[in-house]
């Protein structure tokens, strides 16, 4: 048991860091693909390894700190980033037994820890003393933070449900049925939200290239840009994982095909996740940034409330009442 | 929310079809037989009218020619094109009145020095690949072709 | 309270949506444009002044680097001005073929503006969709002239190449699937929610504006103002066709995009009629003296590029050389107004409201 302690996470962030680096190739295939394009094909089989190139030239850069930025926050930012978003990894139930943590308020806690990156994100745009980072930091903890409360809205109605904030309890709440369908209105909210909260198309503000050049991470080059970027990938694996143990019944089989494994389950719907998510960037325009806080405190958040009420409601009702 | 989903099908429909990109490093591209490429130069041919250099737009040919003893008018001596202002906007060929210069098809200029880029007469005549086909402006005219 | 400061942000000349070299010093508070001032002149290479040294066949080939996305609308303008000062009269099949040439041009043109401008919107794809199009259209062009955008293809008296064989008919197959196209562009871009949350409603200019500010092209008929110069002074032979001019209504930059969209199907409209009416056979230059000289006087002449009123203004004083030459560079005239749709607007409307202006900056510096 305490080895495992140890190897555990190891192996997690292997597997995570594999995610990565196949995710960002995977996302341009797709793009590539939606745009009648091959995508990355010259570096290894199939352009496997282009990612993998990418990154070794990232650590090869030289480490540029900018004269009139500062140094301290400059370096620590990329740190505060990113130890947040895998720190959240730890109470993700995977399947039924491969799992970290598994603490009573699991969902609390991810929620709560997520936040915190959108620190580092700030202090990033602050410290790198240029406009256009700055405007991107600053854009970008606003963005996270309004989108965080419908993010949790959302998800009260589960919680509501399944009585727990435990992610095993909730996975094993969907044995029957998936969330997906009482907490439809729910998903959705959560589905935009986490979009969000994620910074990708089309709320990838932040980011936005055509007006900020490149956000908060401009100054950023080499290892310290590479962490950005991780923190990203990372976020979105913990994401589409939330996404599944949340709304896609975790490591549940639908329709009773139980032969097969339950992780491989679990895989096949975190990866439909990541591609919707895929798919949407290639596809979609980016809001506005006020249009964006309106759309959040305006619309998302009245409808999570409403989901929470009408799970109130439903839970009341007979017959019905059974699924909620 | 349903222009958003169409637009969805519309870039999940491509995703199938077929890719339009070239492999061009791998494969070279073809031109089609009018463009207009590097140079091709024919000192048997040229008669050193001088009318290319005087045409060119942004002043890129430079030539001269010698006495020919035994022959009437001038023979080539040098004839220097550099492609550092050359635009390859077709106006020497067009006035070339004999076709001493044509286009040809080829189209890779890049180098590794400024210095490589001034093309000299031997280049220029080396260069006899995927040369042009048709002719235009005065060599047309006086073979009496459809211009 | 909190002492606030304007700020001053230099967007350009080296920033992603600003289509080349424009540089914008904006004033901005918080994220409010307080003023707004466009910097030009880094990509000026006084083709106007090097023109008086050139003669006219010489000047073709730099009118091509002006507009370099439609190049064939600057050569005519050029070789236009100088046909009515030496009264010529151009051959039916060479008129063909400028309009087929120039109509396809604009096609070309409004496609890249449709997808760079979604791509200033964020949008990835519809750009390479975009240019998967003009891709069509720039093939057809380097096997009608042999470049594939500064064609350089019109002489004073007519143009330089005949249609090679086979080539009337890949126009014909390119329009009908150019039309298929401009519905999937439809399906994409036209209803999608936050295209039109981006564009509705904002930048809006009104007729009196636009007329005071000397706008043309589809920036002056958005506001709703009926003038196509193909139309309300033709030149060539566009009247001989039949085609619509697109009017907006409420000159906001979802009206500017419909409008474009709906020229690229009213000049494909014209590219269709051409063909079926394109003459069998018959010379494409005109008679004229092999040292062109054209005779002393001054002429203007406006035409419709992609952009708008395109002007070329020639003094002649009876030589081979243009004694000077002007070009109304519509994207320069149509650029003036950036100062005064940017004031008060968020700077995330910026690029949105530059891109809809669709300003070249080869053409702006000329």
């Amino acid at each position: 048991m305490n080895s495992w302690l140890l190897i555990g996470p190891v192996l997690l962030l292997l597997v995570v860091l594999l995610f990565v680096v196949y995710a960002i190739f995977f996302e341009r295939k797709v793009i590539g693909w939606a745009q009648n394009r091959i995508g990355p094909n010259r570096v290894g089989y199939w352009g496997l390894l282009q990612t993998v190139a990418d990154v070794l030239k990232l650590l090869f850069k030289e480490d540029v700190i900018p004269n009139k930025s500062d140094e301290l926050l400059f370096r620590i930012a990329p740190i505060i980033a990113f130890v947040p978003s895998f720190a959240v990894l730890a109470v993700i139930p995977f399947s039924d037994s491969i799992r970290f943590s598994d603490f009573a308020i699991g969902l609390l806690y991810y929620m709560a820890l997520s936040s915190i990156t959108i620190i580092g994100i700030l202090i990033g745009g602050w410290s790198s003393n240029n406009k256009y980072s700055l405007m991107g930091g600053m854009r970008s903890a606003a963005q996270m933070i309004s989108y965080e409360i419908p993010l949790v809205m959302s998800v009260v109605g589960i919680v509501l449900s399944v009585g727990s904030l435990n992610l095993t309890e909730i996975v094993e709440a969907q044995k029957d049925v998936w969330f997906i369908v009482p907490q439809f209105v729910g998903f959705v909210v959560f589905l935009i939200a986490a979009i969000s909260e994620l910074n990708r198309c089309p709320f990838d503000l932040p980011e936005a290239e055509s007006e900020l050049v490149a956000g908060y991470h401009v100054e950023y080059s080499g290892f310290r840009f590479a962490f950005f970027m991780l923190t990203e990938y990372v976020y979105m694996f913990a994401m589409a994982a939330l996404t599944t143990v949340l709304y896609l019944g975790g490591w549940n089989a639908p329709f009773g095909l139980t032969f097969i494994p339950p992780i491989i389950w679990f895989v096949l719907k975190f990866l439909l996740i990541v591609f919707f998510l895929f798919w949407l960037r290639a596809t979609m325009p980016r809001l506005r940034a006020d249009q964006l806080m309106q759309f959040s405190w305006k619309v998302l958040l009245p409808i999570a409330l409403l989901n929470i009420l009408l799970t109130c409601v439903l839970k009341e009702v007979p017959v019905i009442g059974a699924y909620f | 929310m349903l222009g958003l989903v169409k637009g969805l099908g519309v870039t999940l429909k491509n995703m199938t079809k077929p890719k339009v990109t070239y492999r061009y490093p791998d494969e070279p591209l073809l031109m089609p037989n009018r463009f207009r490429g590097i140079q091709h130069f024919d000192p048997e041919k040229c008669i050193v009218c001088n009318q290319c250099a005087r045409i060119c737009p942004t002043d890129c040919i430079t030539l001269s020619g010698k006495k020919q003893p035994e022959k009437k008018g001038k023979v080539i001596d040098t004839y220097t094109i550099n492609f550092e202002t050359c635009i390859l906007c077709d106006l020497c060929t067009e006035v070339c009145p004999t076709g001493a210069i044509t286009m040809t098809n080829n189209y890779e200029l890049a180098v590794y020095s400024r210095d490589e880029l001034f093309k000299d007469l031997e280049w220029l005549n080396q260069n006899n690949t995927h040369i042009r086909e048709e002719q235009s402006g005065n060599v047309a005219k006086r073979h009496g072709g459809k211009q | 309270m909190l002492r606030t400061e304007e700020m001053l942000l230099n967007v350009g000349p080296q920033h992603p949506s600003t289509h080349g070299v424009l540089r914008l010093k904006l004033k901005i508070d918080g994220e409010i444009i307080v003023d707004a001032e466009p910097v030009i002149g880094y990509l000026h290479r006084g083709t106007e002044k090097l023109a008086e040294d050139l003669n006219y066949t010489q000047i073709i080939p730099y009118t091509d680097r002006m507009d370099y996305i439609s190049a064939m609308t600057n050569n005519y303008a050029i070789v236009h001005a100088a046909e009515r000062l030496m009264q010529l009269e151009i051959p039916e099949r060479a008129e063909y073929l400028r309009v087929i040439a120039m109509e396809l041009n604009r096609v070309a043109s409004h496609l890249v503006w449709v997808g760079t401008y979604l791509l200033d919107l964020g949008a990835l794809t519809p750009f390479l969709y975009c240019f998967r199009d003009r891709e069509e259209i720039l093939d057809l062009f380097n096997e009608l002239c042999g470049a594939r955008m500064t064609f350089n293809y019109m002489r004073v008296g007519g143009v330089k190449w005949d249609a090679p064989s086979g080539w009337i008919e890949k126009v014909a197959g390119f329009v009908e699937r150019m039309k298929k196209e401009v519905k999937e562009y439809h399906n994409l871009i036209t209803g999608n929610e936050i295209f039109i949350q981006r564009t509705k409603g904002i930048g809006i200019v009104s007729k009196s504006l636009a007329i005071e500010y000397a706008l043309s092209g589809a920036n002056l008929r958005v506001t709703g103002i009926n003038w196509d110069l193909r139309k309300n002074k033709p030149y060539s032979i566009y009247d001989r066709f039949e085609f619509d001019v697109p009017v907006g209504k409420t000159g906001d930059l979802y009206d500017k995009y419909l409008c474009r969209m709906r020229e690229i199907e009213e000049s494909l409209r014209i590219v269709e009629q051409a063909i079926a009416r394109f003459p069998e056979s018959g010379p494409i230059l005109a008679k004229v003296p092999k040292v062109l000289r054209v005779p002393e006087g001054e002429v203007y002449v406006g035409i419709e590029s992609p952009r708008g009123e395109l002007g070329c203004h020639i003094v002649s004083k009876g030589k081979d050389k243009p004694w000077r030459l002007k070009f109304r560079r519509p994207s320069f005239y149509n650029l003036q107004i950036i100062p005064h749709l940017l004031k008060g607007e968020n700077i995330s409307n910026l690029v949105a409201i530059l891109g809809g202006i669709d300003i070249i900056l080869g053409e702006v510096d000329c």
